[in-house]
């Protein structure tokens, strides 16, 4: 097949020359009108309501979020020491708040 | 209803729909009717079907504006001639029957001196060989030689390489002219 075939070169120009009846003047129009009277099918997904709450507040992808929130969890799980959260100082710290806000109600 | 936003990008009116604003729908029926329309009726060769296949497109789109997945398609117009062509080649499953007007048309006996009669003709017996194409080949003519449409782009809405593409091409430019011997 040469490039100057002249049967090559016809049908392109047929090709090209294929007539398209115009559409209705007032097709997207008629569209606008039927898409006004059809009610949107919404499907609450709880996926794309975390999608558009990230987008909205200008947050990194929701999977960026919550990869981040599981790995900011165990290190600072990880990093506190084996029974510093229960001691024997528990109440000695409870008894210290309740002089502060007894002090408060008494500035009161 | 009246539309807004004339410079916004198609996907910034894809996501205003997604939020159900009917000005960005009409801004974005407005800006593409015409040019799917057009691939539409070549189709279908039926200015009725065409339009019918666009409105349905378009009000799929209106009523699941989920189907539009952004990180998944990169252009609304190589995505949506994709649902156009679906649409096309699933009414033309239910009606095969094209509707030419055969032979009869054609059988006047009269010398063809008149040049516009001859190319109606031409045209006419074009398009009959274009809809006895092959499926995916009839789509590679249509999608390349609409206006507008690199082949590039044509590729990526059939979802394959250019290479392909050009081979369906081939493959159709050389039946057409072995169909159309008599014109060519």
């Amino acid at each position: 097949m040469t490039v100057n075939d002249p049967r090559e070169e016809k049908l392109d120009r047929l090709l090209r020359a294929r007539g398209v009846e115009p559409a209705g003047a007032d097709l997207a129009r008629r569209i606008i009108l039927q898409a006004q009277q059809t009610p949107q099918n919404r499907n609450f997904s709880p996926w794309q309501w975390l999608r558009e709450l990230c987008l909205e507040f200008h947050l990194p992808k929701p999977a960026y979020v919550l990869a981040s929130a599981l790995v900011f969890g165990l290190v600072i799980g990880l990093s506190t020491p084996d029974g510093s959260a229960i001691n024997g100082n528990d109440s000695a710290a409870a008894a210290s708040v309740q002089s502060v806000f007894s002090t408060d109600e008494a500035l009161l | 209803m009246a539309t807004a936003w004339p410079d916004k990008e198609d996907h910034e009116l894809l996501a205003l729909i997604q939020n159900g604003s009917g000005q960005a729908f009409a801004q974005l029926v407005e800006r593409h009717t015409e040019r799917f329309y057009r691939l539409a009726f070549r189709y279908l060769q039926s200015r009725a079907a065409a339009e019918d296949v666009v409105q349905d497109g378009f009000l799929k789109l209106w009523e699941n504006p989920a189907l539009w997945q952004p990180e998944r398609n990169s252009k609304f117009t190589t995505w949506f001639y994709r649902v156009v062509v679906n649409l096309c080649l699933d009414r033309r499953k239910r009606k095969t029957a094209v509707a030419f007007d055969e032979e009869s048309e054609f059988a006047d006996d009269r010398p063809a001196v008149d040049e516009m009669l001859m190319q109606a003709q031409e045209q006419k017996i074009l398009e009959r060989e274009i809809a006895a194409l092959p499926e995916r080949q009839r789509t590679a003519l249509n999608l390349c030689f609409d206006e507008g449409l690199s082949n590039q782009e044509a590729a990526e809405i059939m979802g394959i390489n250019l290479k392909a593409l050009q081979s369906l091409i081939m493959r159709a430019k050389t039946t057409l002219k072995e169909r159309m011997k008599a014109f060519l």
